[in-house]
């Protein structure tokens, strides 16, 4: 009983799921649905369709090399059972995936920083052109010019006072 | 159709096909005439026309005659061309002069109906007119069909005849047969019964089968073909009937095995005496052929219980080399001994002239049976190992799995009845398996205390100082304001031009609304602008009304005329239900922001909530 991956979306095809199409070089494609079937029999390439996870990784958009990920990989040749290893295995196992999660959740938080400085620049600009709207630029003035008069009279008063 | 003499003769089924009789030849060849070629014509038409369509019926129905005729006259066999078996054969039955006569008379009747028609076709040429066309045209049509009226007799004629034909039974000259002859009621359509499927009809009568039947039945894994034939009497060639002849023509073209059978009872009505006689006559139409001489009816008198001289003569047979074998069709005594016999002779006949003859060398000359010989004396039985006896018997009593269970090679032998995880969360534990793995979880571990201790998984909220966020809550106003400006500029009500903004009186309250909003202090009103407006307007209804009590030039509002919306409006009550449908009717347009009943102004062409969101399973057809 294994897990397969589907050649279009590398999504896990579980045990009486999705389709296998056995090609005439003895080369096997598993699919985990038939959406990504009929795409594959209108030879779309899964690079370029943008909701499957070949597209992300060949697009940058996740996490591709890391050490993390070198755990899972499909071993060719098999190891003969012992306990121990075995229970190692599956303690190992969780915490690696832990491990993986973090790190694909962080590349792809880095990934959307860019947007938010874009969006801070953005506001900067929005309200130097547009601050009119809900503010009138003289809004305060006359008041402000009244106070410092009010003032400036004062420190005169004061200064003649003193002189 | 071939009736060539090499191959066989299948029954005259295609002429089934259709039928000759004379006046539906005639009938349905000028009905088809009727039907098949234009039959409007006018006298007012063009005379070449009118010369084309009569001269088109005239072939037309030439041209089906002709067909017809010439498809009888294949059909027929020619006599010439078939077995001499049934050449002969129909001879018998029809009388080859007058079938050769018939089929002659035939082909005459076509060529007078070309003739006919190519005449009238070449006068039809020099008609003038619709009335000489037609004329033409009606002789030769009457012409053609005496000419068949008077081939009616031997249409008729061929009429019987291809019924009879198409009933004749399918004889293969060719194969293995046996013929059966002798006296009437001796017992041959008996005999043919009991050996074969045929259902011949027996009864007491002499004649009662009147003509060849054929029969089946397999012998030595081979098809034989058993030959029935009516009875024959004893008198010279020339006074024999059809039906007699009929045996005699089968006895003499057939190569086949003769059973000559002979009632001992005497019960046929024929001594002994007169059947040795018959026997004596037929006997040169023997010639090479196998001959067995069958006593019928032993169950009412053996061949001892004769008298002397009779038997004698069964001696005489059998001292010739005819086998003389009693048999009895009612109690089947003998029947099968009969067959045997005669099948056998007829094969060892058949393969001797065949072994005389020329084709033969070529076959055997390429036939050749190789037949290892011995090398030397010594035995070699097939050699067997022990190992796969052993391995053989092993098979055959089923293993379990588990028992094999107990011979795996593990690094701890208690270790073998374990149950192995194999998926955990999507993922195969067989994936993960190493021998390193916990060394690599280590420097893993390792790597990532690093990172934390580095700062990498901190959040990053915090980095906004107070500044950004007014900023942020600025722009987040500006931008609300923007759009419900954008809001309110689209629900404007304008018709006509648009004319510049100063020619749109602003009111005061508005005015002081939205400057106060802005965060300008309009409390102080000694310095503003509207107040000198508000002013002038007032002077001007001032001046307004002193023209007031002089009477106004033109009526164009006076205030007894009632206004529109309480104008036959009978009391309060009425009313306050009139405002009530006035305002009933406008609820839905108000509810939608229409200006009006003709606004089809749709606000969101494509709204969000229909449009956004990703493709996933379901379905998109209301959008």
């Amino acid at each position: 009983m294994r897990i397969e991956k589907c050649y279009f979306c590398s999504g896990p095809i579980y045990p009486g799921h999705g389709m296998m199409f056995v090609r005439n070089d003895c080369k096997i494609f598993r699919f985990c649905k038939s959406k990504c079937h009929k795409n594959f029999k209108k030879k779309r390439n899964p690079r370029k369709v943008r909701w499957t996870k070949a597209f992300r990784k060949s697009a940058g958009k996740e996490l591709t090399v890391d050490n993390s990920l070198e755990f899972e990989k499909r071993r060719n040749v098999p190891v003969k059972y012992q306990r121990e290893l075995w229970n190692k295995t599956v303690i190992a196992m969780k915490k690696v995936e832990e491990i993986k999660r973090k790190r694909q959740a962080r590349f792809i938080m880095n990934r959307l920083k860019k947007g938010k400085q874009l969006e801070k620049e953005e506001d900067i600009i929005e309200v130097k052109k547009n601050i009119h709207l809900i503010r009138a630029p003289h809004a305060g003035k006359a008041k402000q010019l009244e106070d410092k008069m009010v003032q400036k009279l004062q420190e005169d008063v004061d200064m003649g006072e003193e002189s | 159709m071939d009736l060539q003499s090499g191959t066989v003769v299948a029954s005259f089924y295609f002429l089934s096909s259709y039928s000759v009789t004379p006046c539906d030849f005639i009938d349905l060849t000028l009905s088809k005439t009727q039907r098949k070629t234009p039959t409007v014509i006018h006298k007012h038409y063009q005379i070449h026309r009118i010369r084309h369509f009569y001269m088109r019926k005239v072939k037309y129905t030439q041209q089906n005659y002709h067909d017809r005729l010439t498809q009888i006259l294949a059909d027929f066999p020619k006599l010439d061309d078939i077995h001499p078996f049934y050449a002969d054969l129909m001879n018998v039955l029809y009388d080859k002069d007058h079938y050769k006569l018939a089929l002659g008379q035939i082909n005459i009747a076509k060529n007078l109906i070309d003739n006919v028609a190519k005449d009238y076709v070449r006068l039809m040429k020099y008609g003038d007119s619709l009335y000489r066309c037609k004329q033409l045209k009606r002789a030769a049509l009457g012409r053609m069909c005496t000419i068949i009226k008077r081939q009616k007799q031997s249409l008729e004629y061929l009429e019987q005849v291809r019924q009879h034909l198409s009933r004749l039974p399918s004889i293969d000259p060719n194969t293995r047969t046996l013929i059966l002859c002798g006296y009437p009621n001796v017992g041959k359509s008996s005999f043919i019964n009991k050996v074969t499927r045929a259902d011949v009809e027996v009864q007491p009568y002499a004649f009662t089968t009147k003509s060849l039947f054929v029969g089946h039945m397999d012998y030595k894994y081979l098809r034989w073909q058993v030959v029935d034939t009516p009875g024959i009497l004893d008198h010279p060639l020339e006074e024999r009937n059809t039906i007699e002849m009929q045996a005699i023509t089968a006895l003499a073209h057939l190569r086949a095995a003769v059973l000559y059978i002979m009632d001992v009872s005497e019960q046929c009505g024929h001594s002994l005496e007169e059947q040795m006689e018959l026997f004596k006559n037929i006997r040169p139409l023997f010639a090479n052929k196998p001959l067995i001489i069958v006593a019928n009816k032993c169950d009412v008198k053996r061949v001892e219980e004769l008298s002397e001289e009779n038997q004698k003569l069964f001696k005489d047979f059998e001292e010739e080399g005819i086998s003389v074998i009693e048999t009895s069709t009612l109690t089947e005594e003998g029947v099968m001994q009969v067959k045997t016999e005669a099948c056998d002779k007829l094969l060892s006949y058949r393969v001797e002239t065949k072994m005389k003859g020329k084709k033969v060398n070529d076959v055997l000359n390429r036939l050749h049976l190789a037949v290892p010989s011995k090398r030397d004396n010594k035995e070699r039985p097939p050699f067997i190992p022990e190992g796969a006896l052993l391995r053989r018997k092993a098979m055959e009593v089923d293993i379990p799995k588990r028992k094999l269970v107990k011979y795996w090679d593990l690094m701890n032998k208690n270790e073998k009845y374990d149950k192995i995880p194999e998926i955990w969360e999507g993922h195969n534990i067989s994936d993960y398996i190493d021998p390193d793995i916990m060394k690599k979880l280590e420097e893993l571990e390792k790597e990532e205390d690093l990172r934390e201790k580095a700062g990498e998984y901190e959040s990053d909220t915090e980095s906004e100082d107070e500044e950004m966020q007014e900023i942020r809550e600025l722009a987040r106003k500006i931008r609300q304001k923007k759009k419900l400006k954008i809001l309110e500029s689209k629900e404007k009500d304008v018709h006509g031009p648009r004319m510049p903004r100063t020619v749109k009186k602003v009111e005061k309250k508005t005015l002081e609304k939205e400057m106060s909003s802005l965060g300008i202090d309009m409390e102080d009103k000694s310095n503003s602008h509207y107040a000198d407006q508000a002013r002038r307007s007032r002077s001007v209804t001032r001046k307004r009304k002193r023209e007031a009590s002089e009477a106004p030039a033109s009526r164009t509002r006076s205030s007894s005329r009632p206004p529109r919306d309480v104008s036959g409006v009978r009391d309060a009550k009425m009313l306050k239900k009139v405002k009530q449908m006035m305002k009933n009717s406008q609820r839905d347009m108000n509810r939608m922001g229409k200006k009006g009943e003709a606004d089809r102004h749709v606000f969101d062409l494509k709204p969000k909530h229909l449009l956004a969101g990703k493709r996933k399973s379901g379905t998109t057809d209301r959008r």
